[in-house]
């Protein structure tokens, strides 16, 4: 029926009945409508009304007649007629029903109908008739009252109404009215309306909406009902999602756009299983569409899913978590360093929502914090400190706290409560109130261990272990109670308790169990695992599987109490009290030499700044031989964690060679000891010797206190393992070692290849191009340009290359460089420099010695060392200014081809003229720049760098030069330009000084290379090169370079000369000449400084024009 | 005018209401009040109220656009409350003379929200 139509009926009642019972007639009108209506306001309108309405009396009347007529439990329609009237209005109700469209007109005869149904009582009503004719009149008093009714409907307040006489007269009469009919009525029929209205009374309060009253199962869903579909949603995110469909809603409320979902909800969490999804309810699943369309994080294109009617409620089902009582266990989320340790609870507030508990705490009382860092530094810094090992668990010791913390700790000693970093300690543990948020409070599943540390802190030392509060504790959690088929169980709870069988399968939470004993033998039936356990007997032999301490302890049975079995250990002949759970038939015997994860020789961490390794396993504690060479007994427990073996580890032994785990190495002094690395940590060797008995063979050196005797993989040992070159040098031999004979620095420390730009000459990744990153003696691991990945490759199949103009170097120079001479480092650094100036290898040779002052003195001092050696020398060049400079002073010795060589750089340029003068230019001509050029820049290092480098004698190089002769052809293409080339000094000048040389370094650059250059060109190379070298590499650099720098260009040459110059001089003399020519050098050098460095500085000037030309 | 919505940066401040289950944030608890139990709750500017009466600790979140005709709503016994967010567990423990309180002064039934009603049914 049509809300209007309703009212109009219901009006024509209540202005019938209007003397008689007007007040109830209007309200039932009302809620009439609003029943019937589905509008909500209306709804609202309702409840409040009815919330108010609630008087003991009246109402409760009321609603007793209703339930009579409507027992069908229809909402709406209770709500509706839950405000009907008492007695009179149970007809008028049923009348209504009936005659809900008649008209008007026809009001007469159906007052005469309901009369003559109506009880004697209600004989009345013929009057309440006559009235309601003439409120009929009136009916603008009547709406008066009925919209006061609707704003204030509590009867107490009906008595304050401003009515007329006639509601007061009213009232009277439905009193009067109300104590006939229940008079009338048979006690049963009183009893029932007591019954109903007392329960009207609790039912009308019980909730809000009118749902409320009904009970759960008649609201389950019906096909009318909007249907849920489970719409796809980002994991994590349901409630994000939940609240932007709350937003969107709210957007466009009023709106065409008004979504038309009714609800949308998420069931998400971590331990659901229902996250990933939100439900959203719509009538159709287009809305469902529209409304999620473009939501972040909701997916309603893939895989909307219908959820059928019958599951909805199972939607919405929520579960009671369980309450925590004092004593339970749990679990700690937060902070990070207490992450998943086992805490108790103390106490819990009323709401359950926050908790009291207790918990072993991890404290190391400020050992180890950096006492450096200022105190307020910044987060950052504090955190770093947290992010070690965390502290193992300790009870709390205000003695230790006292040592570093004492400012921070408060306390009593006597009642053992302290206060210590904001924390409250009481007897030994951490108590905190915590919110149950950051408590884990379902499967906890504590081991024995664990709880033992709560058990222990009694007063008296005894424990007081509240085994109940610890069962009730796992057996909450049944997640890992694992049942395996074959597993003899017994029912200890529920209808089939007693009940012992055989496990079959197990499915779930669900076992099925063959029956063994009882009633039931024989048959199969399901039970929960909630309510089993395991069942041994006596003398059984078991193993412990559970996470306690226990575990893979193996034994037998002797005693059973409840759910804890007590064994005796096969081992160690101990009697050990487990759960049952924990236990499984055993069908092996022993444990393996381990105790849980930590085994024999195992590298375990004990605190901070020690490590120790595992020598003895025993049951419940550990033997460990820590760095410093103590043995001690430690607890599992004491153990903050387990370092890995790093199988990559590297170390160096005393003689700088590398050694690597499985090396067998000896101890230098000491004992001799030689033993297997087993661990390598910072500087400590674990070496493991079966020849020795004491900590199972384990002992511990430094690694500089041990050599290698053999490496595991026939690994190259160490450099210096390799020949002696000098022994095998014969000129050496000729040269009984003096002080000239500088040692060559020794070589460690980074490999010069490292950051080298190779290719890779040999095998699978041949021909790929890379970078050097890690080296060994022999290989290099190379980082592809092509893909990304480092290989291993060995070094012998590497082309060095250079980095900017990818011009070849030859690595052997380098190697050989590196390997057998001293000197041989330097120039590899040469070399690589050379490869980076494009003018010549030379170049690069300059550019380390300018960039590093000390870098290259030992390079030069190494010249003469390699001079003494014969090979390098010439391939110094440079370096071999030096000793040609010799040469050149020498003047007419020079004149031969090192003269030349030098000179034509020289000569070529600028010099000539000056070169001439010497009358050395001939020689120059004859030595053809070409020559040396090519030698030098043209060929590029390769070609010419095989010669040197091959030949480390002198030997070697002289064909080197003759090469260079063959070169003359490109000398001359050189020519002018060769003109760098031919002085390898020359071409480190040209080269640098424009491009390189002056401009970026210009002090140091400039510097040296003006120095030295123009010294040898001038002064015949030999002097000055050697002095320059030398003396600029050695001391001098500052004052050398400051000095020349300048000098150079306003040609300081005298300046220089006698300053810097000569100091150097004899110095270089002496040291390379005897490597190349002795002879010469030490008569020219004077002669040639004196001369040169004018010479030079004239050279120099036009050489530099030239250069940059 | 989504005064319902909060960002997720606030969800961390969000309550419960124990009674009708509705989520807010504290601070518009203390703001507004319970829209739908202002009147026996009183949370409206009482901190003391609101830490009582709503919880931290609920899950299930429901949106309701529509109260009137929502099935869930229904379910939930949320029919006739004001639109907005809610949860479909709440839980902790009203205090003994809040729900006395509303059940006689309100003549509010009390139905806890944290599950132990829908196992009594």
């Amino acid at each position: 029926m049509s809300t209007a139509n309703l009212l109009n009926a219901q009006f024509d009642d209540s202005e019938d009945e209007d003397d008689f019972n007007p007040q109830p007639a209007d309200l039932s009108d009302n809620e009439e409508a609003g029943g019937s209506d589905d509008d909500a306001g209306a709804q609202l309108k309702n409840e409040a009304s009815r919330r108010d309405d609630n008087g003991p009396s009246s109402n409760g009347g009321r609603h007793a007649s209703d339930e009579e007529d409507e027992g069908e439990g229809d909402d709406e329609d209770a709500e509706g007629e839950g405000e009907d009237t008492a007695a009179g209005a149970n007809d008028d109700e049923d009348e209504d029903e009936e005659e809900e469209d008649e008209d008007e007109e026809i009001t007469g005869h159906r007052r005469k109908r309901r009369r003559e149904r109506r009880n004697q009582f209600l004989d009345v009503e013929a009057e309440v008739d006559e009235d309601e004719d003439e409120n009929d009149d009136d009916e603008d008093e009547l709406n008066e009252i009925k919209d006061n009714f609707i704003a204030d409907t509590h009867p107490d307040d009906v008595a304050d109404l401003p009515a007329g006489g006639e509601i007061d007269d009213r009232r009277h009469r439905e009193l009067d009215r109300r104590r006939e009919m229940e008079a009338s009525l048979d006690a049963e029929k009183q009893a029932e309306i007591l019954r109903q209205r007392y329960a009207t009374k609790n039912r009308s309060g019980r909730g809000l909406g009118d749902s409320a009253v009904v009970p759960k199962r008649l609201l389950l869903p019906s096909v009318d009902d909007p249907s849920i579909w489970a719409v796809r949603c980002k994991e994590g995110k349901e409630r994000e999602a939940v609240f932007s469909i709350m937003k969107r809603i709210e957007e466009r409320l009023g709106t065409k756009d008004e979504l038309a979902i009714t609800c949308a909800f998420e069931r998400g969490g971590t331990q659901s299983t229902m996250k990933g999804f939100i439900y959203v309810e719509a009538q159709r699943q287009a809305d469902i569409l529209t409304a999620m369309d473009g939501l972040m994080n909701v997916y309603p294109r893939t895989k909307m899913m219908l959820v059928e009617i019958k599951e909805m409620p199972d939607l919405l089902r929520v579960t009671k978590s369980p309450t925590l009582e004092p004593g339970a266990y749990v679990r700690l989320k937060r902070p990070p360093k207490y992450a998943g340790d086992l805490a108790q609870v103390i106490d819990v507030t009323d709401t359950g929502l926050e908790l009291r508990v207790r918990y072993v705490p991890r404290l190391d009382y400020g050992l180890h914090e950096d006492v450096n860092a200022p105190s307020d530094a910044f987060g950052a810094k504090r955190k770093r400190a947290t992010a070690g090992p965390r502290p193992p668990q300790r009870l709390f010791s205000e003695v230790e706290a006292k040592k570093r913390h004492a400012k921070y700790l408060q306390g009593n000693p006597n009642t053992k409560t302290w206060t210590y970093l904001g924390d409250e300690y009481i007897n030994g543990y951490c108590e905190k109130d915590v919110k149950i948020q950051v408590l884990t409070t379902t499967d906890v599943n504590p081991t024995l261990e664990e709880v033992t540390r709560f058990a222990s802190g009694a007063e008296d030392g005894t424990e007081n272990l509240d085994l109940n509060a610890l069962a009730a504790s796992l057996k909450a959690s049944t997640a890992n109670a694992s049942y395996l088929p074959g597993d003899v169980i017994e029912v200890y709870e529920g209808e089939q308790k007693g009940v012992v069988g055989k496990a079959v399968s197990v499915q779930g939470d669900i076992v099925t169990m063959a029956v063994s004993e009882g009633a039931l033998r024989g048959q199969t039936i399901e039970v929960p695992v909630k309510g089993l356990r395991k069942r041994f007997r006596e003398g059984d032999h078991v193993k412990v599987i559970g996470g306690s301490r226990f575990r893979d302890e193996v034994g037998m049975v002797v005693k059973i109490v409840e759910d804890r079995v007590t064994l005796l250990s096969d081992q160690g002949n101990t009697e050990i009290t487990v759960f049952s759970k924990d236990l499984r038939e055993a069908s092996d015997s022993g444990g393996g030499g381990s105790l849980g994860q930590y085994e024999l020789w195992d590298l375990v961490q004990l605190d901070p700044s020690t490590v120790a390794c595992v020598v003895k396993v025993d049951r419940e504690s550990l033997i460990v031989l820590d760095q410093n060479g103590q043995s001690r007994m430690v607890m599992p427990s004491q153990i903050s964690n387990k370092l890995e073996k790093r199988k990559f580890a590297v170390a160096t032994d005393r003689t700088g060679s590398e050694i690597r785990l499985d090396d067998v190495v000896k101890e230098y002094g000491g004992e001799g000891r030689s033993g297997k690395i087993i661990h390598i940590h910072r500087a400590f060797l674990f070496l493991h010797s079966t020849t020795h008995n004491e900590n199972a063979g384990v002992f511990v050196t430094r690694t500089t206190g041990v050599s290698t005797i053999s490496a595991k993989g026939g690994r190259v040992a160490a450099a210096s393992a390799g020949p002696d070159l000098n022994s095998m040098n014969p000129a050496m031999k000729r040269n009984p070692q003096g002080n000239t004979d500088m040692p060559p620095p020794k070589f460690t420390g980074r490999d010069r290849s490292i950051g080298q730009t190779v290719t890779i000459r040999k095998g699978p990744y041949k021909g790929l191009l890379g970078i050097v990153k890690e080296t060994t003696d022999t290989n290099a691991r190379v980082e592809l340009h092509t893909k990304s990945k480092t290989v291993n490759v060995p070094k012998d199949a590497l082309g060095f290359k250079d980095k900017i103009s990818g011009a070849s170097i030859d690595p052997n120079s380098r190697g050989g460089f590196g390997g057998g001479r001293g000197g041989g480092a330097p120039r590899g650094g040469r070399g690589g420099f050379g490869g980076a100036a494009s003018t010549g290898a030379w170049d690069g040779g300059r550019t380390p010695m300018a960039s590093a002052g000390t870098e290259r003195t030992p390079a030069w001092g190494r010249t003469p060392a390699g001079g003494a050696n014969g090979g390098r020398t010439p391939a110094w060049k440079s370096s071999g200014d030096g000793g040609r400079t010799p040469a050149w002073q020498d003047g007419s010795r020079t004149s031969n081809p090192y003269a030349d060589g030098n000179r034509t750089a020289y000569g070529g340029g600028n010099r000539t003229p000056a070169w001439s003068s010497s009358a050395k230019t001939p020689a120059h001509d004859a030595f053809s720049a070409g020559s040396k050029t090519p030698a030098y820049g043209g060929d590029s290092w390769g070609s010419k760098t095989p010669a040197y480098s091959g030949n480390d004698t002198w030997g070697s190089k002289t064909p080197a030069y003759q090469s260079n002769s063959d070169n003359q052809n490109q000398s001359n293409g050189w020519g002018s330009a060769a003109y760098d080339a031919p002085t390898p000094g020359a071409n480190q000048y040209s080269a640098p000084t424009p491009a390189a040389m002056n401009a970026p370094t210009p002090g140091a650059y400039s510097a040296p290379t003006p120095a030295p250059y123009s010294a040898p060109t001038p002064g015949a190379y030999n002097a000055p090169t050697p002095a320059n070298y030398n003396q600029p590499y050695n001391a001098p650099t500052p004052a050398a370079y400051s000095a020349p720098t300048p000098a150079p260009q306003s040609n300081q040459a005298s300046g220089y000369g006698s300053g810097a110059w000569n100091a150097p001089t004899p110095a270089p003399m002496d040291a390379p000449t005897p490597g190349a020519q002795q002879g010469y050098y030490a008569a020219p050098t004077p002669g040639a400084y004196s001369g040169m460095p004018e010479t030079p500085a004239a050279n120099w000037q036009d050489d530099g024009p030239r250069y940059e030309d | 005018m989504s005064e319902n919505f909060v960002p997720p940066g606030q969800q961390r401040n969000l309550r419960a209401c124990m009674v009708c289950s509705i989520v807010m944030t504290t601070s518009r608890f203390q703001r507004e009040g319970c829209p739908n139990c202002e009147d026996f709750l009183h949370l409206q500017g009482s901190m003391d109220a609101i830490i009582d009466c709503t919880s931290q600790v609920f899950e299930g979140l429901i949106t309701l656009a529509d109260p009137s005709k929502s099935w869930v709503a229904k379910w939930q016994r949320l029919d006739g409350y004001v639109r907005g967010v809610y949860a479909t567990k709440v839980s902790g423990i009203l205090p003994e003379e809040v729900i006395a309180v509303m059940e006689d002064e309100a003549r509010i039934r009390y139905i806890p929200r944290d599950g132990s009603a829908t196992e009594a049914d």
